[in-house]
């Protein structure tokens, strides 16, 4: 029987509106046309018109049933971290419903810059956050900045409109985070999604 | 109750046990939803009610023929005890979110609680003597490979049976030594500061106000588990009917941060 340990999943937190939902929505069209199969779990989409919304967004790409949500109990955090276990769950029925499956995305929902994933959750984790909510949010040293995998500053454009730098980001995002990398997307315009499209190939699907 | 199996109710109990279960409110967010509970003690009223309608009747009747049905090695009468309670259970959502939360017990404790007490019989003719003595082994023993629990994890797993979070606990205690009473303490204790914890984080409650709701559930989790854990399982019965509508209106609910 297959489970959660036999398919790759790459997770996504970071900030409530900094873009996780929109990255996903340019990732997922990526995947499927380099030929992988995709799941979605989105954690706390909180009303019905939200679960609708995020079904319709994949609804020429995936199967519905390979698009969910998981409800957190109002502990985001708790579902991606100390207690994972019903996203685990819906991993499970993912795959074995579709035992082909390749890769499943986990959105958490919206938190704090301490959100990080648990690593029996998420063999891939990126932390997304916006230039809108300032440029000194690398510089904080969260937890979900310094720990992630990839570090996403989405919202490129917005740069200019909200004073931040993002010369400033990107240097302090190479000081607290070492070697480990840094994408700079604009979801709007669709830019800079192939990057993180690619990091997440090489580190866990080719890997 | 030794040491070892004290530790193991502690250790069942607490909120820390990765499980699932604090993705459950069973029915409170939607009594929050529609504004029916507007004090403290009102919470506590409500929770009592549960005590008495489901916990005790239902679940606490489930989790005692399930530690008895494991002490004699009689895993069809563990699965009775989850069909019945299921068969009891009206809400869609408060049955997934049992069977869920009880699946997740045992998998969780055959990845983390084996190889201690391998050698230990799965004869029902050592089942009296097992219940005495498994608290002088380490943990839960070999969860994956032997006896009632691992049949029973293993028919989880296959689908064999629901998995019900009351059911597996009942056999989980059982195997760790605790007694069928103190068992149905460690189920409506775990359930009580679950709803209380779930109220806590949708409402506007005073941590203070929910631990004296808590402390003030004590005496009606003592009645309920003194007069329901030994009971026979035909005598199972659920009546909470304002709770039942709320859970199954949460279906369609327009905000849902509960699984149920």
């Amino acid at each position: 029987m297959t489970g959660h340990r036999d398919v790759a999943t790459v997770g996504l937190g970071g900030p409530v509106g900094s873009g996780k939902t929109a990255l996903v929505q340019h990732l997922v069209p990526r995947l499927d046309d380099a030929g992988y199969d995709v799941g979605v779990i989105a954690n706390d989409i909180m009303t019905q018109e939200d679960a609708d919304r995020l079904r319709e967004s994949f609804s020429d790409r995936l199967p519905p049933d390979l698009v969910a949500g998981v409800e957190t109990g109002a502990c985001p955090h708790t579902g991606i971290r100390e207690d994972p276990s019903m996203n685990l769950a819906k991993i499970d029925e993912f795959t074995e419903r579709h035992p082909e499956l390749d890769v499943v995305l986990i959105e958490s929902g919206g938190d704090n810059l301490a959100a990080t994933f648990n690593p029996e959750l998420a063999d891939y984790f990126m932390f997304v956050i916006s230039v809108a909510e300032g440029d000194d949010i690398p510089r904080k040293r969260g937890p979900g900045v310094t720990q992630a995998d990839l570090l996403v500053v989405n919202k490129t454009d917005l740069a200019p409109h909200v004073d931040a730098d993002l010369d400033v980001i990107r240097e302090d995002a190479a000081t607290v985070r070492g070697e480990d990398p840094t994408a700079f997307t604009d979801c709007k315009a669709d830019e800079g999604i192939d990057a993180v499209a690619d990091a997440i190939e090489r580190s866990v699907l080719f890997a | 109750m030794n040491d070892r199996a004290l530790l193991t109710a502690m250790r069942l109990s607490d909120s820390m046990l990765p499980v699932g279960t604090y993705t459950a409110s069973y029915g409170i967010e939607q009594y929050l939803n529609e504004d029916e509970i507007e004090t403290a003690a009102g919470l506590g009223d409500l929770i009592e009610g549960y005590l008495r309608g489901v916990i005790g009747p239902a679940e606490t009747v489930a989790l005692g023929h399930a530690h008895r049905s494991a002490a004699a090695g009689d895993l069809d009468g563990v699965f009775a005890a989850d069909e019945r309670l299921g068969a009891a259970t009206l809400p869609a959502e408060f049955r997934d979110s049992s069977r869920k939360a009880g699946s997740k017990l045992l998998e969780l404790l055959a990845d983390t609680d084996d190889g201690a007490a391998a050698s230990r019989s799965s004869d029902p003719a050592d089942a009296a003597d097992r219940t005495s003595s498994a608290g002088d082994a380490a943990g839960l023993g070999d969860v994956a490979v032997e006896g009632v629990l691992a049949e029973y994890a293993a028919a989880c797993e296959a689908g064999r049976t629901d998995g019900h979070y009351p059911v597996a606990l009942g056999v989980v205690c059982q195997r760790a030594g605790l007694d069928a009473r103190e068992a149905a303490l460690v189920n409506a204790y775990a359930s009580v500061t679950g709803l209380l914890a779930a109220a806590q984080r949708l409402g506007r409650f005073g941590h203070t106000a929910i631990q004296s709701q808590l402390s003030g559930l004590f005496p009606a989790m003592e009645t309920v588990c003194d007069r329901y854990h030994d009971a026979d399982l035909t005598a199972m019965c659920s009546f909470a009917p304002l709770a039942d509508a709320m859970g199954m209106r949460h279906e369609r609910a327009d905000r849902r941060l509960f699984m149920s």
